[in-house]
């Protein structure tokens, strides 16, 4: 008699320690909504439409680019909507829904698919398609005139361009707990301080992201501030007010850490977060942007493979 | 299966098994009609081949296919050969299959072949006679004198999961394996003999007269590779050497007490020890004659297979699924998996989204981000020159930890096996 049995024959290790990209995404979606769910109370509505707007269509451009290429479907991964909701964190709250659309197609075609799908883009997607748009439409991300109709209980100014445009002594009146506690304008997800570092703290702890990227991210920036604050404490900031404001909390944590485009080994970990903490300070101290965060990934992005490089010996190669 | 911890902060770590203290003793398993052979030799010219169908054999006789094989087995029972057949193996291996119908257990007819020799010990008769004894020692290695043995390394320690063959021969028959360690000694010459124990056994190891090593309890540092690189760096080995050429011989504890035993008795033991794990974890020694169809087991221990299941030969990181409940427990079979359907988890071909958790996990320190993208291509010998492919230990952690579930470790061996054979292929040529 012929054996009928249809056993599963597939190749060693026969365990699995049960990650998934999917409940990477999530975790790391559930993260964002410390920081994101106050922003929507605070900007009420229209933050949660310009947030929903945002994740619904990043996942409909995926699914679009999916059935055009024909590729398995790949929204399931939850990449997409990952890519949406970090991008709405940084959007504000009164940005147009075309925008919206248009930047996700930015994030989720230009800057992630047409390189091949999730692990093959090489700049963080959400961080691309914000300067893409920052560049064609800045006037929509001038934070002060795209939240001039809301009263809030604080300075409604954007603290960056206070500081760029006055020197140090015109941001003096924020206090850093107010900072840290979101009293400030900006992005939907990216001023709240205590929600990015609660999130960011958890997604370490987990081990979705990795310390080492967000502590020399905020080493880089903490450093880089107090040599410009002590040479001329006028004209430049301290290190406080540049970790609390624009959008270093949510750089540290949400935007560098991007598995595809950081490095792997621990030294050009460090490298990588130190670099891009530095130089979002040039940028935002001598440079002629307000925010230098996202260019400053972007660079660092750009470096990470040269970075990769710096590796250890595998075993029986060398001395 | 060990999931993930909540907290993935740190690395993950799998720890070896620890054998139980009131480990019982080995649940013995007959062949019930038949027993399987595979030689390690092509089965091709058929006119030239030794064996006949129709042949009788003998509980302990050689089993070669073609004359002065290297590669042949020792039957466990006697019996007629009512098969021969051409096998494909893992990895294109290409094996001649025998099948024994064996006789009453009343009637065994024993070999004396080896009774006319083993009073008198040598390298010669144990690589004739006894390179198919349970945990499958290797004799050939003392065979090359351009690569000379300087010591011997005896694993008291298993060399995957879940697995305690290894370690039950320290604990409850450290006195064959002493004895046979002194037998090694006395045939090959070589005085350094180490033996490698998990810290639990240290002390009752070091009844057996070889220098005692520990290992640590975290997988994989009781591979070979790793203990030449860990523990026997003193050794001066001239650099990272690898295995084959360090001078080191590697033999498992089963082996070295089934030589001792061989040679104080005259008697081949052809028993293997394997530990079992049922599909609801359980584990459990059992002694299986060498050959036993898996079949013969389930049912002596009342498991079942149903369609789906996943059946191991080994450990769960480096053992080889089987597909029929046919297949015969060889002499290097030291656990048998029994996965039931819901155990399985599925691969996926996504994409490596460089997370960087097989880098971190790696012994061996491979770029596996990289690498992995050359073997998804194809691109194999870029892979072996660039990434290091051929520094792979193959323990299976990259697979383990992978978040895209990329079989990566198939990957590896594929990779290798292919440039293998291209190697091989061009020197037959040239």
């Amino acid at each position: 008699m012929p054996n009928t049995l249809k056993l599963t024959v597939s190749h060693a290790p026969f365990w699995h320690n049960g990650s998934s990209i999917s409940s990477k995404s999530r975790n790391i979606l559930l993260a964002s909504l410390l920081a994101v769910v106050p922003g929507c109370y605070q900007y009420g509505m229209a933050a949660v439409g310009v947030v929903t707007m945002s994740i619904a269509s990043a996942i409909i451009w995926e699914l679009l680019i999916n059935f055009i290429s024909r590729r398995p479907i790949s929204v399931g991964d939850g990449n997409a909507a990952l890519i949406g909701m970090i991008f709405a964190m940084m959007l504000p709250a009164t940005t147009p829904w075309w925008a919206v659309v248009t930047g996700t197609f930015f994030a989720v075609v230009i800057a992630k698919e047409i390189f091949g799908g999730i692990g093959a883009n090489p700049f963080n997607p959400a961080v691309l398609a914000m300067t893409i748009l920052m560049l064609s439409w800045g006037n929509l991300f001038d934070f002060n005139a795209a939240l001039l109709n809301y009263s809030f209980n604080f300075k409604a100014v954007y603290p960056l361009v206070l500081s760029k445009s006055f020197g140090a002594h015109a941001v003096e009146p924020f206090a850093l707990m107010d900072l840290l506690l979101g009293k400030q304008i900006g992005g939907i997800g990216s001023t709240c301080g205590i929600g990015l570092i609660l999130g960011g703290v958890y997604l370490i702890l987990r081990g979705f992201i990795r310390w080492e990227v967000c502590f020399s991210f905020l080493a880089g920036i903490i450093i880089a501030a107090l040599c410009f604050n002590i040479l001329n404490p006028e004209l430049y900031a301290g290190p406080g007010f540049h970790l609390l404001t624009g959008y270093t909390m949510i750089g540290a944590f949400f935007l560098a850490t991007e598995d595809s485009s950081s490095p792997v080994n621990f030294i050009p970990m460090l490298i990588y977060g130190f670099l891009g903490g530095a130089l979002t300070i040039l940028i935002r101290n001598i440079g002629t942007h307000i925010d230098g965060v996202l260019y400053a990934i972007l660079i660092i992005n750009l470096v990470n493979p040269l970075l990769d490089k710096i590796r250890p010996k595998a075993i029986g190669k060398g001395v | 299966m060990i999931k993930r911890s909540f907290f993935g902060l740190v690395k993950p770590k799998l720890q070896y098994e620890i054998i139980d203290d009131a480990q019982p003793e080995p649940v013995n398993i007959n062949a019930s009609e038949k027993i399987m052979l595979y030689i390690d030799q092509p089965y091709e010219n058929k006119a030239n081949s030794l064996l006949k169908i129709g042949d009788q054999v003998k509980n302990g006789q050689k089993i070669e296919v073609v004359k002065d094989a290297d590669a042949y087995m020792l039957s466990s029972k006697s019996g007629q050969i009512s098969n021969i057949s051409s096998f494909v193996g893992f990895m294109e291996k290409k094996l001649t299959a025998v099948t024994i119908d064996i006789d009453d257990q009343a009637n065994q007819l024993l070999d004396d072949s080896f009774k006319d020799v083993y009073k008198t010990p040598s390298m010669e008769n144990a690589k004739d006679l006894l390179s198919g004894l349970p945990g499958k020692p290797d004799f050939d290695v003392f065979f090359h004198p351009d690569k000379p043995i300087k010591s011997i390394v005896v694993l008291g320690v298993d060399g995957d999961l879940l697995t305690t063959t290894n370690q039950w021969f320290i604990k409850n028959g450290i006195i064959s394996v002493k004895t046979g360690i002194d037998l090694l000694r006395k045939i090959t010459g070589i005085h350094d003999i180490i033996l490698i124990v998990p810290q639990h056994l240290a002390q009752v190891a070091g009844s057996a007269g070889a220098t005692v090593k520990t290992v640590d309890s975290e997988y994989p540092a009781a591979h070979p590779q790793l203990i030449i690189r860990h523990i026997l760096a003193d050794k001066n080995l001239g650099g990272n050497d690898i295995a084959s050429n360090s001078g080191i011989a590697f033999f498992s504890a089963e082996a070295v007490s089934a030589i001792g035993a061989a040679y104080k008795t005259g008697q081949i033991p052809l028993d293997k020890i394997v530990t079992f794990i049922s599909k609801d974890g359980n584990k459990q020694l059992v002694s299986v004659p060498i050959g036993t169809p898996l079949q013969d087991i389930l049912s002596q221990l009342n498991e079942s297979l149903n369609d789906g299941d996943r059946v191991i030969f080994g450990g769960p990181m480096t053992g080889v699924a089987v597909y029929s409940p046919d297949f015969p427990v060889m002499p290097d079979t030291d656990a048998i998996i029994i996965q039931d359907k819901s155990q399985v988890v599925e691969r996926a071909d996504v994409a490596c989204i460089n997370c960087g958790e097989c880098v971190r996990v790696c012994p061996a320190n491979i770029q596996i981000n990289q690498l992995i993208r050359f073997l998804e291509a194809g691109q194999y010998e870029e892979a072996a020159d660039q990434y290091d492919l051929f520094s792979c230990i193959e323990c299976g952690f990259c697979s383990f930890v992978c978040e895209s579930r990329i079989p990566v470790f198939q990957h590896i061996k594929l990779a290798k096996h292919t440039l293998e054979s291209m190697n091989a292929a061009e020197e037959n040529n040239a």
